[in-house]
């Protein structure tokens, strides 16, 4: 039986009257990486902070490891490191007595501070003050706090925000190793598919605090190529048209259409269909592998499947 | 247990912060100002007790004015710290009870009101003993009261509990300086009306000094004292429903 590190049911929660993760079912399998994925305001921090207890849901439960967090959230904890947003530091004191203040708090041996040092590098500058750190320093100590108790389940926000090429280059490399060396979890959020697509195994992507799509990666692909992008001068005409014809059609951002179809016949029939009512086609083409297709994408085929029942 | 964990973590993170050196500043103000008001004394009267007159003093201004203050500044900064970068979520995603989080910022905030005091005490021996050799013409001072200094700083600092408490949860409550600043000088500011009102011997900012009054000692002490100890739980119940955005 698959076993999971991270399941979530029907996990919601609203700020006032706006939903801000609905009916939530994540199932993150153990020993992977899982890229959690949504553009900003999808509801991906609020998750995340469900998922350690940080607020707590409106309906719905968080299980970590099969056990229920909100029954034994401080055991659970243990088994848990994470990196949420930017991370937390104390900038009058130096690396390592950042990680001493966490170490202490854990009650952790001392021997893990060297550890969480060398694995992220940081060994050289550990006795500098935090305030003097640049931002791809900052981070990997705090992915260093994270790590500091050797998690079975970590849990990282954003990781790579703010930093440059080099710097998401390096803390790719080291959330890859992650799994392969400890053994360990990771649940990775972030809003760049290019990023998620070459760390995770796994992906859950959200949308407007619901989940839109859940899979290997090898899954997505596949529903990657379903999309056109079709050009065309009468596109409202032609939405209802597509619709008609039972193909899934919406508008994006620049005024083309997303068309969840993809084969050479389907775009053959569709240029056809549109020419043939009087439209003036002046684009069709896969689709670039971008987050906003995959979403069109997804929001379209489930449009067309309500349609259909 | 956690408590333990927590009070020690708390301890490295007050090295080289303002709070700390706040603890030796404070009390040295106090009695710098006493040694002034003494060395510049003309002409004592013959009822002159130098060590009463600056161990009263020296603990009034402490109990009135600078301890609130302090209680002020030692909370912002040591919930200031947490708020800065948000560290409230990194600490709550620990394997570490909320209420123990509470418990030690509170717990740390008396041990430093304590510490300061303890430091002005010394400070007020350290004052009369320099005013001794530096005033021969002073009447004779006769034996440091060192009892009184001490049981009279112990009961400022339980009187000041409930300060404590109240401090504690507008600092953890509210990030920025400019609110748990704001309610301090304010509290303080409205003990100089308050004082001389009925109203003064509940009123949270005087009770300190009110365990110098015969009449309002027991309500100081128990107000104090029990009252912080009760709106410390009643804030760190409120700490740990909360939603750690």
């Amino acid at each position: 039986m698959q076993k999971y590190a991270v399941e979530t049911c029907g996990l919601t929660r609203r700020f006032g009257a706006q939903l801000a993760v609905d009916d939530l079912n994540l199932l993150a399998p153990e020993g992977g990486v899982y890229g959690f994925l949504g553009p900003n305001g999808a509801g991906k921090t609020t998750t995340i902070r469900m998922l350690l207890g940080l607020i707590r849901p409106d309906a719905g439960e968080v299980r970590l490891f099969g056990a229920p967090l909100a029954a034994d959230r401080l055991s659970l904890m243990r088994m848990a490191g994470a990196l949420v947003e930017s991370p937390s530091l104390y900038p009058h004191l130096t690396g390592r007595e950042n990680l001493e203040v966490t170490r202490r708090l854990l009650g952790a041996p001392r021997g893990l501070i060297d550890d969480a040092l060398g694995v992220v590098k940081l060994a050289q500058d550990a006795n500098r003050r935090v305030r003097e750190y640049s931002t791809g320093m900052r981070q990997r100590l705090g992915l260093a706090l994270a790590l500091l108790n050797k998690p079975r389940l970590l849990v990282l926000d954003e990781p790579t925000n703010g930093l440059d090429p080099a710097g998401i280059h390096e803390m790719r490399d080291l959330i890859r190793r992650l799994p392969v060396e400890f053994g360990a979890t990771v649940f990775l959020s972030s809003h760049l598919l290019s990023e998620v697509e070459q760390i995770a195994g796994h992906i859950g992507i959200i949308h407007q605090g619901r989940l839109l799509f859940q899979g290997t990666l090898a899954e997505l692909q596949a529903q990657r190529r379903e999309h056109l992008v079709v050009g065309v001068k009468q596109s409202e005409q032609a939405m209802r048209c597509l619709g008609a014809a039972g193909w899934g059609a919406q508008r994006r951002d620049d005024g083309l259409l997303a068309v969840s179809a993809a084969t050479p016949d389907a775009a053959a029939r569709i240029n056809s269909l549109l020419v043939s009512q009087g439209m003036e086609v002046f684009h069709i083409a896969l689709a670039q592998a971008s987050l906003e297709d995959i979403f069109l994408t997804l929001t379209g085929g489930r449009n067309e499947t309500r349609r259909a029942a | 247990m956690s408590l333990i964990r927590v009070l020690h973590a708390e301890t490295l993170k007050l090295k080289r912060t303002l709070a700390f050196r706040m603890i030796f500043v404070a009390p040295l103000l106090v009695a710098a100002l006493q040694f002034m008001v003494v060395w510049n004394q003309r002409r004592p009267g013959a009822d002159f007790n130098l060590w009463e007159m600056i161990s009263k003093a020296s603990l009034s201004i402490w109990a009135v004015f600078m301890l609130p203050l302090l209680i002020t500044l030692e909370t912002a900064l040591i919930n200031g710290v947490e708020h800065g970068e948000k560290q409230w979520k990194h600490i709550f995603a620990l394997p570490v009870p909320r209420h123990a989080v509470y418990a030690a910022k509170f717990l740390t905030a008396l041990a430093l009101a304590a510490a300061s005091t303890l430091i002005l005490c010394a400070l007020i021996v350290v004052v009369g003993l320099a005013l001794i050799r530096l005033r021969p013409d002073l009447p004779h001072a006769g034996a440091i009261p060192f009892v009184w200094i001490l049981k009279h700083a112990a009961f400022v600092w339980l009187a000041s509990w409930l300060i404590i408490a109240i401090h504690i949860w507008v600092s953890v409550r509210w990030q920025g300086f400019a609110l748990a600043l704001g309610a301090g000088i304010s509290g303080t500011f409205f003990a100089i009306f308050a004082a001389a009102a009925r109203v003064g011997k509940y009123y949270p900012w005087l009770l300190p000094v009110n365990v110098f009054m015969e009449e309002r000692f027991t309500m100081a002490l128990l107000l104090g004292a029990v009252g912080g100890l009760i709106a410390a739980v009643i804030g760190c119940v409120e700490f740990v429903r909360r939603d750690v955005v």
